[in-house]
């Protein structure tokens, strides 16, 4: 789950393992207290995910060329599109989209997961789903 | 472009064969050094490092897994043969839920529910609305569960109604078919009882457990009629609160259908086995052990 979520925000599968292994880093040494298993889940999400803006804006700062640190997977395959159209997209619709799409859960779900409003998801996928149709030119989900 | 497509472009990705083993390596190493250095460390202390670090690595396995894809209820309704039900979930009647409780080993998921009369094409009771809902069912640690292995007897999935004993509005009184059956490591529920919707302007409840007949052992009953899982309850267990649409409730029907089970009488108290009362009587009684049947027939 959290190798796919990340790599809405990186290039690179590397990285997203990169993100991944911070995340449970952080977990052994920052001890944090849960109050149930969503509790813990949505922590470990929202952690990866920011491990995986951290990793993406020191590399913009590095100045790579994205084509330097794409994934192995055949650029011209249309998943591929897809996945770059997804990390094209505003960090705040990427994580929504994903979650909603690939893992299957409901607005009221990732608005548990992600600590925000319901109507805030709703609206975030809502808008997603139109850039992500925009920049496909296509109709997308 | 749909779900299906996107699901197929993330798995598409494939990540190092030995992420897992990396990463746990990573993590032991890095408990190890924190035990290191608090040098005035406990053994406890010590052991507890030693104990998470395990606990972060069995966390890792089933958080770097690829996403667990249900079948949706018209899916489940197809699997067994049932056309109009199937069509039915995926009508405007049907309520998605999607809602998710992890409990023991499994994570239990009611996925749907939809409302209607003469759905089944099997068992056509004309002229009476059922309610069916669907559930799925998988074990944490991934494991599959298969039709051969699962304990499909072991578990119950009941409607409950707050307001209402537990032993007058249950699966038993509200005739209740259950079918099961798993597919891709994941077993699925289809539950057909008498329309839950005459309830619908009380909370209605679908409760997953492990057990028979609801009981004050499973469940407690709060002054305002509440029901939820009693706090020593150890078995697998999840409720859920259905959202019904009041405007169809039947109150006249639901008190009726109470009435008529005559089984409303509910005590959060729990009596002394009976067992118990047997040896005391024989023991103080007679100061001996029971006769046993045997002995009587002699």
């Amino acid at each position: 789950m959290l190798l796919r979520l990340a790599c809405t925000r990186l290039d690179s599968t590397a990285d997203a393992e990169d993100a991944v292994q911070d995340t449970f880093l952080r977990l052994l040494t920052a001890r944090p207290v849960f109050r149930d298993r969503e509790h813990e889940k949505a922590w470990l999400i929202r952690t990866a995910l920011q491990r995986a803006s951290d990793i993406r804006r020191k590399a913009e700062q590095r100045n790579i060329p994205l084509e330097d640190i794409t994934e192995p997977v055949a650029p011209e395959s249309s998943g591929g599109e897809l996945r770059a159209a997804v990390r094209g997209l505003p960090e705040m619709y990427g994580a929504v989209i994903h979650l909603h799409y690939y893992e299957g859960y409901s607005i009221k779900e990732i608005a548990k997961l992600l600590g925000l409003p319901a109507a805030t998801v709703g609206t975030r996928l809502a808008r997603g789903r139109e850039r992500l149709r925009q920049m496909l030119r296509e109709d997308v989900i | 472009m749909n779900r299906e497509d996107y699901r197929k472009a993330f798995d598409e990705l494939s990540f190092s064969a030995d992420f897992q083993e990396r990463t746990a390596n990573l993590l032991q190493q890095r408990a190890r050094e924190l035990e290191k250095e608090c040098s005035n460390m406990t053994f406890s202390r010590t052991k507890k490092m030693a104990v998470l670090a395990a606990a972060c690595i069995a966390l890792l396995a089933v958080s770097v897994s690829a996403a667990v894809l249900w079948l949706t209820p018209a899916q489940v309704a197809e699997q067994h043969n049932q056309p109009l039900l199937a069509e039915a979930f995926g009508g405007p009647d049907a309520i998605e839920i999607d809602e998710t409780v992890e409990s023991g080993d499994y994570s239990i998921t009611l996925l749907g529910l939809v409302s209607g009369r003469n759905l089944d094409v099997l068992n056509q009771d004309l002229n009476k609305d059922h309610t069916y809902s669907v559930l799925a069912l998988r074990r944490l640690d991934g494991t599959p569960l298969e039709n051969e292995t699962f304990d499909f007897i072991s578990y119950t999935m009941t409607p409950l109604v707050a307001g209402y004993s537990p032993v007058a509005v249950n699966n038993w009184t509200l005739n209740a078919g259950a079918s099961g059956f798993a597919r891709d490591g994941l077993y699925y529920y289809l539950l057909d009882t008498a329309s839950l919707e005459m309830f619908a302007d009380h909370t209605v409840y679908m409760a997953f457990y492990e057990g028979g007949v609801p009981s004050n052992t499973t469940f407690t009953v709060a002054e305002d009629g509440t029901i939820a899982f009693a706090e020593d309850f150890t078995g697998v267990h999840a409720l859920f609160t259905l959202p019904l649409d009041p405007s169809k409730a039947d109150p006249a029907a639901a008190e009726a259908f109470v009435d008529s089970t005559g089984l409303n009488g509910w005590s959060n108290e729990r009596m002394e086995p009976e067992e118990n009362t047997d040896v005391e009587f024989w023991t103080t009684e007679y100061g001996e052990e029971p006769p046993s049947m045997l002995e009587n027939l002699e």
